[in-house]
């Protein structure tokens, strides 16, 4: 469903020029949880930014659900966004001013939903993370793991496909991330695509597969662990 | 739209969005009764004399014989002025409307010593005066030559028949239906003057007075050194006669200087100059003071977009278009603008009230204050309009790139 290939990304500023991505390729499959490791600047966020439809790219092509992405125009590109893609971020990226409930609002507001299904959407994706009794609350008001768990809320209320996650357990402690995780497994269970980038190799297991990204490549040196063929084999 | 977020999170930063909604408040109330000022300053100034003002000018005759025959000078003026071709008319009179200098009167009802009920400008002229200011006779009659005597600088006794002014008459008789022709009041105890023609307008030559309507034509020429001349011309000639007749004037007598010579048009502006200069004033405190409430919006609707860098770019990354980002901070504006506007009209019309019971303002017209809001709501949305446009530049990546 995810098939980059040979991307790269350039990020210019006046003096230097970074290559964050060179030749990058990558195919995803309906259902996959993969995980994303490797060293810091070696392009994850990149990488899932690009994924994501944050940013462009500067060469290579990108298939999305079978179409061409690299080419759209911004309104087509913040519905696929909204549409497709949950994001959830390390620092959790709740809108302070915003109570619980209006936080998941707001990407279905921009979808378009109508009232009682933003309502029935939002009510049901808070309470699957177990925070039904907390929609009133400011997110400042909330823990840092369940402030995660109103993201996660947030990013699957429109039910998209495709759920890309940056550091999601980096600013929780291991109980916390604990309880993320196998939020984000039973999710992935139920069908969705998750596409994780941590830098904690304790993580990777929960992973059904891993690639390790070095300098911008999707490494050669370090083979990709098939965590499920290892268990076949 | 997303009115419901956006209202409960602008709540929770109450204090700018406050200070705003305040000064359009303000801003609001200034606005509307500056311009209720500015719009009476105006009707005032638009109100006709009652003179045919495009074609007529004034002059003096200052005799500096003691002894001269002034009254026989008088007629000779008089001879030459109207019989000089593009001259309409010409009187000989103590003032004219709009000169701020004149001659008043209080008048009785009933004969006897006891207070007057009204008052009036008084001007003197002969059977030309009325041709000569171009009034408009509704009602009876002009002076006949036999009725205008001549008489020393104060008239004694009054003239036994006059012209009055419509306005006049409805002050003199507030419960008199039908002509005021006929009708008799006094000067004084003993001077009845007998109405024998009612004009449609004749202005007091004191613009600000409020009695300014109610004036009279009193049949008299004035046997004195000092004559004041009023000339209507044909339309065109004015200015051009102007200069023509203060020479052959001054060439006429070698006793007298020509002087004060002077437009109706010249009169108006100097009469009007202090509410011109306050609708001046006003319009541009106005201006100072919408541009400054833009400014203020600008300057808030920057900040909210800066404080709020990262919170634009996870909207941004949630779905949001640029379109979308645009319209929020102008919904936002629209809610604030509209709580400042609002009270704002209250405020304005309690201010209004206030200003007709203390220097008996007219009331607003209906449509001021909600010109002032549209207007203020415009700007209010023209203010953030920049500041929306650059929100809208955030890049989504910040959701992710920064901590
Ligand atoms: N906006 C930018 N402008 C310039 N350089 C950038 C920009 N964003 C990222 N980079 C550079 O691109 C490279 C890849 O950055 P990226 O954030 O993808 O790394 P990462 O693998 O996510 O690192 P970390 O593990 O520390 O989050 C880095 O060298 C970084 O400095
Ligand atoms: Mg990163």
């Amino acid at each position: 469903m995810l098939n980059m290939k040979n991307v790269s990304k350039v990020y210019r500023t006046d003096t230097v020029e970074t290559h964050a991505l060179r030749e990058f390729s990558l195919t995803v499959e309906e259902g996959e949880f993969v995980s994303v490791t490797g060293p810091s600047g070696s392009g994850k966020t990149t990488f899932l930014n690009i994924a994501g439809l944050l940013e462009d790219l500067t060469s290579g092509t990108y298939e999305l659900d079978g179409r061409d992405v690299s080419q759209l125009n911004d309104k087509e590109r913040s519905r696929v966004r909204n549409e497709k893609i949950g994001f959830i971020f390390q620092s959790f990226n709740l809108i302070p001013e915003l109570n619980i409930f209006d936080n998941v609002d707001v990407p279905l507001r921009y979808r378009g939903f109508d009232a009682p299904e933003r309502k029935r959407r939002i009510e049901e994706s808070i309470e699957m993370v177990g925070l039904g009794s907390r929609m009133s609350h400011l997110p400042a008001q909330l823990s840092g793991g369940q402030q995660q768990r109103v993201a996660i809320a947030r990013a699957l209320a429109g039910e998209p496909r495709f759920l890309l996650a940056d550091e999601p357990t980096g600013n929780l402690d291991s109980q916390m991330a604990d309880s993320v995780l196998d939020l984000l497994t039973e999710i992935n269970t139920a069908g969705t695509t998750i596409i994780m980038v941590t830098h904690e190799l304790g993580l990777v297991d929960r992973a059904r597969r891993n690639i390790f990204v070095r300098d911008g490549r999707v490494s050669d040196g370090v083979p990709e662990l098939h965590l499920a063929d290892l268990a076949a084999g | 739209m997303e009115f419901g977020p956006v209202w409960r999170a602008m709540m929770r930063n109450k204090g700018g969005y406050f200070l705003i909604a305040v000064q359009i408040a303000v801003t609001m109330a200034v606005m509307v009764n500056a311009f209720a000022i500015m719009q009476e300053r105006s009707f005032k100034m638009g109100r006709p004399s009652g003179l045919d003002e495009a074609n007529t000018f004034a002059l003096v005759s200052v005799g500096f014989k003691p002894e001269m025959d002034s009254k026989a000078l008088i007629s000779e003026d008089l001879d030459l002025l109207r019989n000089t071709p593009g001259v309409i008319n010409a009187v000989a009179t103590n003032s004219y409307p709009l000169r701020q200098g004149g001659w008043s009167e209080g008048l009785h009802r009933e004969p006897g010593v006891g207070k007057s009920v009204s008052s009036s400008a008084i001007y003197f002229v002969d059977e030309h005066g009325l041709e000569t200011f171009g009034l408009n006779l509704i009602d009876g009659r002009n002076f006949s030559p036999e009725q205008v005597s001549w008489d020393k600088d104060s008239p004694d006794p009054w003239p036994a028949t006059v012209i009055i002014t419509q306005a006049l008459g409805e002050d003199l008789y507030p419960d008199h239906e039908g002509s005021y022709v006929g009708k008799t009041f006094w000067f004084d105890d003993d001077n009845p003057a007998n109405i024998v023609g009612v004009v449609e307008r004749l202005q007091a030559p004191w613009p600000s007075w409020t009695g300014v309507e109610r004036s009279m034509l009193v049949p008299l020429r004035r046997e004195s050194n000092d004559v004041r001349y009023v000339v209507r011309t044909e339309p065109g000639y004015r200015d051009q006669l102007m200069l023509q007749v203060e020479e052959s004037l001054a060439n006429s007598s070698k006793d007298r200087i020509i002087r004060q010579v002077a437009t109706v048009d010249e009169a108006r502006k100097l009469a009007y100059l202090g509410d011109a200069a306050m609708i001046k004033i006003l319009t541009f405190v106005i201006s100072l003071l919408t541009a400054i409430t833009g400014l203020g919006i600008v300057g808030l609707a920057s900040f909210s977009v800066a404080r709020r860098t990262r919170q634009i770019g996870i909207r941004r990354a949630l779905g949001a278009t640029r379109p979308a980002i645009v319209r929020y901070f102008m919904l936002e504006n629209f809610l604030v603008s509209s709580i400042g506007i609002v009270s704002g009209a209250v405020l304005a019309v309690g201010l209004n009230m206030f200003m007709v019971q203390a220097f008996s303002l007219t009331p607003l017209a209906w449509y001021v204050v909600p010109v002032a809001m549209i207007i203020l709501w415009i700007v209010g949305q023209v203010a953030v309009a920049g500041p929306a446009r650059k929100a809208s530049g955030i890049s989504p990546a910040i959701a992710t790139r920064s901590i």
